[in-house]
Order: C-alpha cells, then sequence, then structure tokens
C-alpha cells in the first residue's frame, strides 16, 4: 500500500514537472484559499436567513463575473451582456425542469451548453470589432434579452413552449443543497468547479492562444493560432459559465423574474469585476460581494442601498486610473510585499 | 525557392511595395533599404497581414497568398517581429509551446523534445520555465528565434532581430542566424540595418528604395554597388 503511494508520487513529479513549475501555488494563494475553505464551513450556520440568502446569490454572481474574466483579463474584451446570458441559462434550466422533471444538474448543464452557444452567437461581431464598438454589440444583445424577457416572462409550468402559468409552480433545490445553509454551500462547491474549470483553460492550448491574441493578433496569427476560433471559444466559456450561474439562480429561487436581468445590471457587473480584479479568483469573490452583499449591507446599516451606486462609481474610478488588477491585486500585492519583508529581516 | 511576382503595396497615397519582382533561393538573404523602404511590408505580405494590390508570392511551389494568415504558419511560414512579441505572463518554454499547438505534431513527447531543442540551440534551455517578464532584451529576441525554430519551419522571416543589442549579443546572434538552415532546414530571410550583420550571414540581399527593388545579388556585390551605397550606405553615414 506504502510503496504502491510512493510509486504513484515519485513518477508523478517526475513527468509534468515542468508543468507544475509554471504555475507554481503562491503561499498567499494557498492561505486564502484554506480561509476561504474554513469561511464556507464556519460561517453558514452563523448566518441569519436573509444574510444566507445574500451569500447564496453572491456566490452566484461570482460565477457569472468568472466568465466576464475570461474574456476581459484574457483576451482584453469587453462583454455588457452576461447578467442577460445568467438570464438565459435560467430560462432554460426551468423550461427543462418543467418539460422533463430531470435532475437539476442535467438540466443546469443543458442551460449552461445553451447559454454558451448564446454567448458565442453575440460575440460573434468580437471577430471583427474590438473595444467600444464590441462593448455596444453585447449591450444591444443585452437589451434584446431584456425586451424578449420582460414580455414573455420565465417559464412556471404553464403549456407550451414559454410554458407561463396563472399560479407558479417553483422548481425544487437540487437535493444536495435543500437547505439554505446546503445551498450555500452547493454554489461554493460549484464556484470552485468552475475556477478550476476556467483555470484548466488558461493553463492550457486555449490559454496559450488567448495570450497570444492579447499580445497582438498579428502575434497570434503568425503562430498559427485561429483567432476567430479561441475568440469565440472565449465567448462560449463566458456564456457556459453565465448559464450554470443562471441554473443556480433558479435553483435557490424556485422562480426567476424578469425584473432581476434588465441590461443595466450586465454593465453593472461588468464594472464591478474591474472593481473587484479580473485576474484571480480573489477578485470575483470581491465581485460578487459587491454586486449582491455590499446593498444588503448599506440598507441594514440604514443607509439607501442605492448609495452602493455612488460607492460603486468612486471604486470604479479608483480601478482605472491606479488599479488596473483591481482591489484583489492590490490585496495580493500588499500580502507579496508583506512576506517580502518579513523573509528580508 | 521563393518567387515573389509583381507585388504591389499602397497605404493610401504612399506606394509601399511597387511590382516587386524577385526571385530568392540562397539558405540566408538580406533584405536592406532605408527606413520606410517597404521591408516590413514585404514581410506582412508574406505573413498576410497586408494583402497587395496584385502579384503574387509562390513558395516551394506552394502559393502563399492563397492561404489564411494561420495556415502559412501551419504550413511552415515562421516570422519574428520587429518590436518582440514575447508574452511576459507565459513561461518561455510556454511561449514557444505556443507556436507547436496549432502544428500538426503529434505526440507530446515529439513536442517537449522540440521544444528543448530551439531552446538549447538558442542558449535558454535553463530558462525554460521562467516567465516572459523575467527575461531582458537579449533573450527576448532568442525566445521569438526560438519560436521561429519549431514544428519543421519552411521560411523563416526575421525582422530586425538585432535591434537594441549590444555588440557581443549581436555577435551570438549571427552565429544562430548561421546555423538554421543546418539545424532546422529553414530557409531565412533577414531584414536588418547592421551591414556588417549581412555581410556575415546573408548570401545574397535585396535592397529596397521607397518600395523599388533597387538591387538585388550576391551580398559582397551588392555592398559595393554605388547606388546601394548613395541610396542606403550614404544615409547611414549621414546619420
Ligand atoms: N499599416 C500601414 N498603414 C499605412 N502606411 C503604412 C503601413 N505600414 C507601412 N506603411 C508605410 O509604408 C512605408 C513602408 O513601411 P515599412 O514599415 O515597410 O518600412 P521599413 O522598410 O520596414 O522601415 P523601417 O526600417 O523603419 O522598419 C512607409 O512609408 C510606412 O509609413
Ligand atoms: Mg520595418
Amino acid at each position: 500500500m506504502t510503496e504502491e503511494k510512493i510509486a504513484v508520487t515519485s513518477e508523478s513529479t517526475a513527468l509534468p514537472r515542468k508543468s507544475f513549475a509554471t504555475f507554481p501555488v503562491t503561499r498567499p494563494t494557498l492561505a486564502l484559499l484554506l480561509s476561504v475553505a474554513a469561511l464556507i464551513l464556519i460561517v453558514p450556520p452563523l448566518l441569519d436567513a436573509l444574510y444566507l440568502r445574500v451569500f447564496i446569490s453572491s456566490v452566484i454572481f461570482t460565477i457569472a463575473a468568472t466568465g466576464i474574466a475570461v474574456l476581459y483579463a484574457r483576451l482584453g474584451l469587453v462583454s455588457l451582456a452576461q447578467v442577460a446570458l445568467v438570464g438565459v441559462g435560467g430560462w432554460v434550466t426551468l423550461r427543462m425542469w418543467h418539460a422533463t422533471g430531470l435532475p437539476f444538474e442535467v438540466n443546469m448543464l443543458t442551460g449552461a451548453m445553451i447559454s454558451g452557444v448564446v454567448g458565442m452567437l453575440i460575440g460573434l461581431p468580437a471577430l471583427r470589432m474590438r473595444g467600444l464598438f464590441l462593448a455596444l454589440i453585447t449591450l444591444m444583445g443585452a437589451a434584446g434579452f431584456q425586451i424578449l424577457v420582460t414580455g414573455t416572462q420565465f417559464p412556471n409550468g404553464g403549456e407550451g413552449v414559454l410554458g407561463i402559468a396563472v399560479t407558479s409552480i417553483f422548481m425544487p433545490r437540487p437535493v444536495l443543497g435543500e437547505s439554505d445553509e446546503a445551498m450555500l454551500r452547493y454554489v461554493c462547491v460549484v464556484a470552485v468547479l468552475c475556477v478550476l474549470f476556467v483555470e484548466l483553460n488558461r493553463r492550457t492550448r486555449p490559454g496559450r492562444a488567448w495570450a497570444l491574441i492579447r499580445k497582438s493578433e498579428a502575434c497570434a496569427m503568425a503562430s498559427g493560432v485561429n483567432v476567430a476560433f479561441y475568440k469565440a471559444w472565449g465567448f462560449a466559456l463566458a456564456g457556459f459559465i453565465a448559464g450554470i450561474a443562471g441554473a443556480l439562480l433558479a435553483a435557490t429561487l424556485g422562480v426567476l423574474d424578469a425584473t432581476t436581468f434588465p441590461a443595466s445590471e450586465s454593465i453593472l457587473l461588468f464594472a464591478l469585476t474591474v472593481v473587484g480584479g479580473a485576474y484571480n479568483w480573489l477578485g470575483l469573490v470581491l465581485t460578487g460581494l459587491l454586486f449582491r452583499a455590499a446593498p444588503a449591507l448599506l440598507n441594514d446599516i440604514g443607509v439607501n442601498g442605492h448609495l452602493a451606486y455612488v460607492i460603486f462609481g468612486a471604486g470604479l474610478l479608483h480601478a482605472l486610473i491606479t488599479a488596473p488588477t483591481g482591489i484583489a491585486g492590490q490585496i495580493l500585492e500588499g500580502l507579496k510585499q508583506l512576506t517580502k519583508r518579513r523573509v528580508g529581516r | 525557392m521563393i518567387a515573389i511576382r509583381d507585388v504591389s503595396v499602397s497605404f493610401g497615397g504612399v506606394l509601399a511595395l511597387n511590382n516587386l519582382t524577385v526571385n530568392l533561393a540562397d539558405s540566408v538573404v538580406g533584405i536592406i533599404g532605408p527606413n520606410g523602404a517597404g521591408k516590413t511590408t514585404l514581410l506582412n505580405v508574406f505573413s498576410g497581414f497586408v494583402t497587395p494590390a496584385c502579384g503574387s508570392i509562390r513558395a516551394f511551389d506552394t502559393d502563399l497568398l492563397a492561404m489564411r494568415p494561420h495556415q502559412r504558419a501551419r504550413w511552415g511560414l515562421r516570422r519574428s517581429f520587429q518590436t518582440e512579441q514575447v508574452v511576459d505572463d507565459l513561461s518561455v518554454a510556454d511561449n514557444v509551446r505556443a507556436m507547436l499547438d496549432s502544428l500538426p505534431v503529434t505526440s507530446r513527447s515529439e513536442r517537449e523534445r522540440q521544444i528543448e531543442k530551439a531552446l538549447t540551440y538558442v542558449q535558454l534551455e535553463g530558462k525554460a520555465d521562467e516567465l516572459g517578464s523575467a527575461l531582458n532584451t537579449y533573450q527576448r529576441r532568442m525566445v521569438e528565434l526560438a519560436k521561429t525554430l519549431v514544428g519543421s519551419p519552411r521560411i523563416v522571416l526575421l525582422d530586425e532581430p538585432g535591434a537594441g543589442l549590444r555588440e557581443e549579443e549581436v555577435d551570438a546572434l549571427r552565429q544562430t542566424i548561421l546555423g538554421i538552415g543546418e539545424q532546422f532546414g529553414a530557409m531565412t530571410l533577414l531584414i536588418d540595418h547592421d551591414v556588417e550583420m549581412i555581410a556575415a550571414t546573408c548570401i545574397s540581399t535585396v535592397v529596397l528604395d521607397f518600395g523599388e527593388l533597387l538591387a538585388f545579388g550576391p551580398t559582397a556585390e551588392i555592398l559595393k554597388d554605388d547606388r546601394v551605397k548613395a541610396a542606403y550606405l550614404g544615409i547611414e553615414e549621414a546619420e
């Protein structure tokens, strides 16, 4: 038994040594990962019902922001349709469940895949456009979804393709997330899986292609990269992840409402991704908290929740002017300085 | 063997290349000319970043211009850029690996072998795991060069690889360029402003001036040519 283990470890360290050395897990990252894991275990029982729900939806929008970050941090592209794509994923998941009654996970993956396809279609202009024009196109996609879904509403157990009923039937939670506490853990696990899936992409062929495209498209083409394909891949991945978030939101609430998915929310989530930091997962956690927990917290201490927008605006200015890697970038940089100083002493 | 026929490129009113016709056959061919002569534009036509108004380029019996840019890379066209394009947040090995990703090199071990060979050839074998951002100017140029050498290159286009290098680094670069044909089987087209570099590495040389072919022939003869001296070397002296 022990011998077997040793054999396995020595082999696995010998083979992909290079690829591991290329992406070291730094000590601050490890420490943060552990503390988040500890928080997930300790915090849920301590929260009251309201904050449990607030944190569930914070994590869900952390997942959505992970998709924004793929496009923004890896490809330098701005997509203002992410919350709309969350809506697409939610719509398909609800539609699937009411039509088939299949387990939640199956419906979630279906919703994610369709949302990925829609994301790719919205991103198609990106093959020719960039910057402001691309952002506007994606925003039009978001506005289009807003109009459609306001007109039709989300499926809630009725007849026909649209599936609208007068009294809503609620989609049940996944088996592993029936209570709010369990659901919080469930969304956290899915969030980690999503971050790891993106990380897998980043460290392999798509990630290298994205890095070259970000450097310059000429450089990418000269390296044999099919630029159109890998941009489309980025949009599909971002849409897929938005779809996952949408499915989780639908599961948490049982029904969805069109007012949750206006185009303005897509803009806000993008802005907060820049503020939180698109370049690592800590920034995405912050994004989720800013998007959902900050307004709730302000309300709680008696401040009008809309004041959050003013704070976000100031945060965005700050990020654009002094902190291109967001709050998370600043925190990690600070940690690095701290450890360096301690070693130096 | 590369046959360039009647290639013309204009940007607005500027004729960057004017009916360029020339046959290149030597293992290392130089391209010289004053600033703005059209040298980079010619490489951009090769790469497919610029579509010429007319003309054709046949390389080893393939119509190069019929392929899309990334397909040309897969076919065996390689290039480095006047401003180097090493990606800072990829490791040295990954910078090179990115080139192999889209090539039909099937086995993983073969890929790793080629990356190692290329990095060893440019003497960066100890730097494989370092990030691009950790490299100095010379090392960055060498990473770009290594990138052009993996995956059976047929034509390697180098756009001023010696720019910004110190003298001893230029010497090392010279040796590196000279070995490409023998070690990797590729034909090299070299743009450089350094006449000594051209004289030491290029068997024949193309001289461009305002998009026109001013002269073409064995490098030694070309560098003695009075018209070339007037158009190109004279300008260098004046600078
Ligand atoms: N994309 C472009 N758009 C407009 N004009 C261009 C473009 N690329 C090149 N030119 C013009 O074409 C001419 C040739 O430029 P090119 O870059 O090929 O010169 P070069 O020989 O490489 O010069 P250098 O030695 O300075 O690199 C110049 O007048 C340049 O201004
Ligand atoms: Mg040039």
